[in-house]
């Protein structure tokens, strides 16, 4: 069982606690700091979902993350919290993980969906921020249900704050553990 | 006037896409030009025009539930600077899927930002089923009736510097029920996997990043 921990270096020493939390479950822990990798964004040409089927076709360093997130059971994606959402280097892996959607379309409760192509990873996003507001803390909460319904996929999301102790790091951790 | 009164911006790496055609629609109205969010290189200046304007309209697509990278980028960059003073923001999200849930994030971010950075947010319109429209008008969408005069409605919004109601985009789209779906998701499916085989894919290999790792 891989886990793939993704953060934008603006989280501090999270990264690196949370991977060391998950590597003690016994989990391999594959990481990447973004803010350091030259990823450009998705300029929608479509053709991971046609001419390049599952493939991106921007050769950057997406080309390094890709194959580690397709393979993966759970990717984590740590980012400080920004205008409820996510940062945009955080969100440029997010638009550019599509070459590894499935492009046929699903029902779900009633609903039109997509999914992973082949996948059966968990996702969690770990949000992190300081006197975040209500509307704030909720919207980053919606994303990631957004996001799990989208994608098909399971997994939670987390807001870690200077308060947050070990006790809860262990806690994400092996829940991030147990795919 | 000064040219950037009010600024007209498309988020969209797509041109001709649904995103400015919605914005070409604004300025119909409003007039001032469409800006297209540059995609490569530092948005620092481009954050500054932002700051020159009395009323900001973003146009963008919903990816992955929320806008795109390239436009958080500019938000980040924006507030970094600072200096905003009280423009008026108007938000506008259109993705594929059928439903207001999977998009609104998008407005939701953008309402955080003005709130956060001297805005004054005026509510904005979230488009489901942007995507068969690929740019084409509006009076082609399959909710037509109800959301042509509700999005003239926001414009009018716009126009007159008034702020606009969720509401409004709301009623004007109803989600397809359980019977629609599955002909949708039909179609939709078979279109896709056409574009496949024209390309010579299996849609149910393993992705691509798996089979070079063996
Ligand atoms: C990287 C990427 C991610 C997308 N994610 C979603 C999504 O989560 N939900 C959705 O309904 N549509 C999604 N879409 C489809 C676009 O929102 C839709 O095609 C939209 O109409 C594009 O607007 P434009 O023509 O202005 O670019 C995505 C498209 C791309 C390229």
């Amino acid at each position: 069982m891989t886990a793939v921990i993704i953060s934008d270096n603006r989280v501090g020493n999270w990264s690196r606690t949370l991977r060391e939390a998950v590597l003690h479950t016994g989990t391999h822990v594959v990481r990447f700091t973004v803010n350091k990798l030259d990823i450009r964004p998705c300029t929608a040409c479509s053709s991971c979902s046609g001419k390049t089927y599952g493939r991106c076709v921007i050769q950057d360093d997406m080309q390094k993350v890709l194959p580690k997130i397709a393979a993966c059971r759970a990717l984590v994606l740590i980012s400080p919290v920004i205008f409820g959402g996510v940062s945009h280097h955080i969100k440029k892996v997010m638009d550019r993980m599509c070459a590894l959607g499935d492009p046929r379309y699903y029902m779900n409760n009633g609903e039109l969906v997509k999914g992973m192509s082949g996948q059966t990873m968990n996702y969690y996003m770990v949000g992190v921020g300081d006197k975040l507001s209500e509307a704030e803390r909720s919207a980053f909460f919606a994303l990631h249900k957004e996001n799990r319904i989208i994608m098909n996929v399971e997994g939670s999301a987390f807001i870690l704050d200077s308060r947050t102790d070990n006790v809860s790091i262990e806690a994400i951790a092996k829940e991030i553990a147990h795919v | 006037m000064n040219k950037y009164n009010i600024m007209l911006l498309c988020a969209s790496p797509r041109r001709k896409g649904t995103s400015a055609m919605l914005l070409e629609r604004v300025r119909n109205l409003t007039g001032g030009d469409v800006v297209f969010l540059p995609q490569k290189d530092s948005l620092e200046e481009f954050a500054m025009t932002m700051k020159q304007a009395e009323t900001i309209v973003i146009s963008g697509p919903c990816y992955i539930n929320t806008y795109p990278a390239r436009l958080i980028e500019l938000l980040e960059t924006a507030s970094r600077s600072g200096g905003f003073s009280g423009q008026k923001l108007y938000g506008i999200i259109n993705g594929g899927m059928p439903y207001i849930h999977t998009h609104r994030h998008g407005l939701t971010t953008l309402q955080l930002f003005a709130e956060q950075n001297h805005l004054s947010w005026q509510g904005g319109f979230v488009l489901g089923g942007g995507a068969m429209l690929d740019g084409k008008p509006l009076e082609n969408h399959m909710s037509r009736k109800k959301v042509v005069p509700a999005f003239n409605q926001f414009i009018r919004h716009i126009a007159e510097g008034s702020s606009s109601l969720d509401s409004l985009y709301e009623q004007a789209q109803t989600p397809p029920g359980r019977f629609v779906t599955r002909i949708f998701s039909k179609f939709l499916t078979s279109m896709v996997l056409k574009n496949l085989k024209k390309h010579g894919h299996d849609p149910n290999a393993p992705n691509w990043y798996l089979r070079q790792q063996g």
